[in-house]
């Protein structure tokens, strides 16, 4: 079994970074504006796909059975440390389950600890909105990730189609929503630029009534913007 | 006047051909990959005859509008003329 070194990475790294200083490196609270842009410097960074998403469990023994004897998903990987070495870290427990591709789901069950109350699981579109969705290959797939799971006795949303997605959702032991979807097509280069012309027109109008002392209240009015928007590009070629 | 803009996607080019076949607009189809639909009056679309299901249904104006929508409910929708800013 080969291993990629990466000895290097760590010697040649900046080291005075905000992780290795222990600062806050959470940009909740950062100046976007001051941030320099990908293209001011040429480089071009793009991702390779998904290697592993991760949230908290306070359900050890249902989130295994669950993803692993119900789904069937192999266990692939657990990690179990004392902490990461920072003070007041739990003892852990870092489970991953294979997704495909190489891909993993993956869980953190943190030792003696009780689920602090603003981890509980809402029935909400707030809630609901973190998850993330994985990809089968065909109409045939998707249906079979359906009836099975039905016929596990799992609740399972019906089909709903969004756009360039046909999904299905149900939920895991711990609240958390899982979408498995079929890509119905690619995107194209004019998705690309009518995403950027929506997002143009909702922005502009935040900001617009931002400085007016009111906000955005609905997306009739971002559909507006979007026509004038459209209907310039249009009148300039 | 009612203009709508539909991106020429598959998702939406039941918008496109409903009109085509009932209604009195001008429809014009620009190289970027956007179809004009313009009405003197108002523009009425039926999810059902469109075959469209209602999570596209209810994203249906994404390509942009000139006009108002006075009804949108699960399976009609109206949009008429305004003098809202665009």
């Amino acid at each position: 079994m080969t291993q990629i070194e990466t000895d290097t990475l760590h010697d040649n790294a900046k080291q005075d970074s905000a992780y290795s200083k222990n600062l806050n490196y959470w940009v909740g609270d950062a100046d976007i504006a001051a941030l320099r842009r990908a293209s001011q410097d040429g480089a071009l960074l793009r991702l390779d796909g998904v290697d592993h998403t991760a949230r908290p469990t306070w359900k050890l023994r249902e989130t295994v059975e669950f993803y692993r004897d119900i789904l069937g998903l192999p266990l692939v990987h657990t990690i179990s440390a004392r902490g990461w070495g920072q003070e007041g870290h739990p003892d852990f427990l870092h489970f991953f389950f294979d997704a495909g591709k190489g891909a993993t789901i993956a869980f953190f069950y943190y030792i003696g600890t009780d689920r602090p109350e603003r981890y509980t699981p809402e029935d909400s579109w707030f809630y609901n909105s973190n998850h993330t969705a994985w990809s089968v290959p065909t109409a045939d797939e998707l249906n079979r990730w359906k009836a099975t799971l039905e016929a596990r006795g799992l609740n399972v949303s019906p089909y709903i189609r969004h756009e360039i997605l046909e999904s299905i959702y149900f939920t895991d032991p711990n609240g958390y929503p899982l979408e498995i979807t079929l890509r119905l097509r690619d995107v194209e280069v004019v998705d690309a630029r009518d995403a950027e012309l929506t997002l143009e027109a909702a922005m502009q109008l935040e900001d617009e009534l931002r400085e007016a002392g009111t906000r955005l209240k609905d997306i009739d009015t971002v559909w507006r913007r979007k026509g004038k928007l459209v209907e310039d590009l249009i009148r300039r070629t | 006047m009612v203009v709508l803009y539909v991106l020429d996607v598959p998702e939406f080019r039941p918008i496109v051909e409903t009109v085509e076949a009932g209604q009195t607009c001008v429809i014009t189809r620009s190289p970027e990959g956007y179809y004009r639909i313009e009405s003197p009056t108002e523009i009425i679309l039926n999810r059902r005859q469109m075959k469209m299901k209602p999570a596209v249904w209810y994203g249906l104006f994404t390509g942009g509008m000139n006009g108002e929508i006075a009804e949108f409910n699960r399976d009609e929708v109206r949009v008429v003329g305004t003098n809202k800013p665009l």
